[in-house]
């Protein structure tokens, strides 16, 4: 083998991943998002620190003080909040995410088990994978990051039929559907399930991504809004649901998904 | 048919694996002979979206458009030899008759027609599409709703029987346990589901894929661990991404290993698949021909290892890439220039001698450029064969030895300062470190425990391995 001694690698390739790595820690960034109050504090630092073991006590002792509702919104979703912020600014990665979000899910369960009705959710989103598509696990990190900021989510699987996501959209009337496929040759079912459902007169955002997927595509039928990540899911879903529908989602897409490309 | 491990390695030295040179060269298609010293390109690609809408414009996609524009181009440009590669889209398995005979028929029909007008070598590549679904069941007679795992043997046959010179597949088992350890970091996870679960299931179908090349005097190329290893390494990504670190997408690479070495232990000759980077590990056990993919594979997707993955390779391939114009012609044409290029490149440095430099060269560009690209360079590649051949018995040891291997070289360099690592980077190490050396010594102590860690996961069910 040649001896590489005498390459200088500064000459060859930059680590731009360690000149940007965040000086500030978890602990810092958290010492000033997470609520005041010592037991929903308590709460959001579970979920931030991902002590999945912890929750269900720390849930407990905070139900005496507070109302399921007020936990959900003001310690576990919170808590998610500052999780999402350290996902944005690279101190975490994504399995923090998913470990965190397991640990928040675990607290909303123990407080929904103390609601007397449903527990109001921001919105509701059907999910599915396309027809002959096998590739899921954008869609699954895609559910957590929707479940974590609140929505209900109706997940359909992968390799589901056209008429079947139709069928869930018409029965669920959740406010966003979702799509996701890595191939050319099944993402040709989205203009299908646009079409089919504007016949139906459902005019809803059809967030789609995956693989083969680029955003013009997915703006060349009605209803369809790209994303090129699963982190984008919420930011739009939030915008949706404060009122823009897909023509304002395309028309601010770049606005919207600026920070977290 | 019984598999034959390997326990020890086919090369002596790290040193003697070169570029388009393998211990057991392959003949087949038109005048084709991979490994023999030359490397061949090979070009791979999608249809548009749409041309699957019925079986005439799909094989008017594949074959009047895609087909010929590649040959033309290879003649155009003087390659002596080309591969193609067909990765079967969904509508070619689920109805391989309607779908999927006329293409595989028509594309060596036409290749056939430029052999013998021209006399350039060609050969095809089908790898067929593997659509089993977990939750349905992945062994014939568990899928009641789409009946995938026989339809996949189907389309298997009916490739071989009707001009496909090399089988191959991206075998999809044990993904939706690697899927979700991938998630949480969870190293044991990951390697029950990629280095057991995925060894079993290949176990299952590779031996039947070798039968279908055999019967039909065709080869069987061999795997890759595209469903987990390069989804650990696509999510890794490069330094503006932050998904998983890439010392945990390293430490899979070398798992998967182990695991796609099982398609030539059941008796595929290769070239293995381009997309699986464990290639370098694969030859230097076994000797037989890899097909590779790097920088001219930016069609498809980045890597940091563009230059690196190129040291040993027999085939050299753009990855995929969907048919369109570009100002030089059509996407296939293109990219067929740039691989073909390359290819030259390096067939020019075997014949002046200059191989093994042009082989250093490769490797030095990315050595350190991620943990991935350190622990493939050859040198290290060897290393974590020895330690695959040192358990070959044992799908679960060797896997386990192949990971620690990987973590332990990437460990020693960082330590040399060389291998830079990011914080999370260090810290995913260490913790990949405790958690391998936590493993039991045994496979059955270990598919227990993984049998009840896991038992929740959506869509794993053990029987579709047997267990």
């Amino acid at each position: 083998m040649l001896d590489l001694k005498s390459v200088n690698y500064d000459r060859v390739l930059r680590r731009y991943d360690i000149q940007m790595e965040s000086k500030e820690t978890p602990e810092e960034l958290a010492g000033r998002m997470v609520p005041k109050d010592p037991l929903l504090k308590k709460i959001a630092e579970d979920v931030v620190f991902m002590r999945y073991k912890n929750v269900n006590d720390d849930v407990t002792a905070a139900l005496k003080n507070f109302s399921p509702e007020d936990i959900i919104e003001q310690g576990l979703i919170k808590g998610m909040d500052v999780v999402g912020e350290l996902y944005g600014r690279g101190i975490y990665y994504l399995p923090h995410v998913m470990v965190a979000a397991d640990a928040m899910d675990r607290g909303v369960k123990l407080c929904e088990s103390k609601m007397k009705g449903a527990r109001e959710t921001r919105g509701k989103v059907v999910m599915h994978v396309a027809e002959g598509d096998p590739h899921d696990i954008g869609k699954n990190i895609a559910a957590v990051l929707l479940k974590s900021n609140g929505y209900s989510v109706v997940d359909m699987g992968r390799d589901v039929a056209v008429s079947d996501v139709v069928a869930t959209v018409e029965s669920e009337k959740p406010q966003l559907v979702t799509g996701t496929a890595l191939m050319t040759t099944t993402m040709s079912a989205f203009p299908k399930v646009a079409e089919r459902l504007q016949e139906k007169g459902i005019n809803i955002p059809f967030i789609c991504a995956g693989g083969a997927v680029n955003r013009a595509y997915v703006e060349s039928y009605p209803m369809g809004v790209y994303a090129s990540k699963a982190i984008q899911g919420p930011t739009l879903a939030n915008a949706a649901i404060g009122g823009a529908d897909w023509r304002k989602l395309r028309e601010n897409w770049d606005k919207l998904t600026a920070a977290k490309e | 048919m019984a598999l034959k491990r390997y326990t020890r390695m086919e090369y002596g030295s790290p040193d003697e694996m070169v570029f388009g040179e393998a211990k057991y060269p392959v003949s087949y298609g038109l005048g084709q002979t991979v490994g023999a010293g030359m490397v061949v390109p090979e070009i791979n690609f999608a249809p548009r979206p749409g041309a699957e809408k019925n079986p005439e414009t799909l094989r008017r996609e594949y074959v009047d458009y895609i087909t010929k524009d590649i040959l033309d181009r290879a003649i155009t440009l003087g390659f002596p030899a080309v591969q193609l590669e067909n990765e079967h889209i969904f509508q070619m398995v689920n109805d391989p008759e309607k779908f999927e005979k006329p293409v595989v028929a028509g594309q060596k029909e036409l290749m056939q027609k430029y052999h013998d007008e021209y006399g350039i070598a060609l050969s095809i590549r089908h790898t067929i599409a593997d659509p089993r679904l977990a939750e349905e069941g992945l062994r014939p007679g568990m899928d009641k709703k789409h009946s995938y795992p026989e339809k996949t043997i189907e389309a298997f046959e009916v490739a071989a029987a009707n001009g496909a010179d090399l089988l191959s597949v991206e075998t999809m088992g044990g993904k939706e346990v690697a899927d979700y350890a991938i998630l949480r970091q969870d190293v044991r996870g990951w390697l029950f589901g990629i280095g057991y679960l995925g060894s079993l299931d290949m176990e299952w179908i590779w031996p039947q894929i070798v039968e279908i090349a055999k019967k039909n005097k065709i080869r069987a190329g061999g795997d890759t661990n595209c469903a987990g290893a390069n989804t650990s390494m696509f999510m890794a990504g490069g330094y503006l991404d932050k998904d998983i670190p890439r010392t945990f997408s390293a430490v899979t690479r070398a798992i998967a290993s182990a695991r796609t070495l099982v398609a030539w232990e059941a008796g595929a000759t290769g070239p293995d698949k381009d997309c699986g980077y464990e290639g370098p590990i694969l030859k230097s056990i076994a000797g037989k021909p890899t097909a590779q993919e790097g920088k001219n594979c930016q069609c498809a997707h980045a890597d940091l290892m563009g230059n690196l993955i190129a040291q040993v390779c027999d085939l050299w391939s753009n990855e995929s890439v969907e048919y369109h114009p570009e100002f030089g012609g059509s996407s296939v044409q293109c990219w067929l220039g740039s691989i073909g290029y390359e290819a030259a490149l390096m067939n020019t440095a075997k014949q002046l001698k200059q191989d093994k430099l042009l082989r250093d060269m490769y490797m030095a560009t990315d050595r350190y450029r991620c943990p991935e690209a350190f622990i493939l360079a050859y040198d290290n590649a060897y290393k974590i064969g020895q330690a695959i051949v040192e358990n070959g018995n044992d799908i679960y040891l060797r896997s386990k030895a192949a990971g620690m291997t990987a973590a332990r070289l990437i460990e020693e360099e960082n330590k040399a300062g060389k291998l830079k690592l990011s914080k999370h980077e260090q810290d995913m190490l260490r913790k990949i470190i405790t958690d391998l050396s936590a493993l039991p010594d045994e496979e059955s102590k270990f598919v227990d425990q993984c049998l009840k860690a896991y038992k929740d996961i959506p869509m794993f069910n053990p029987k579709n391995y047997g267990l």
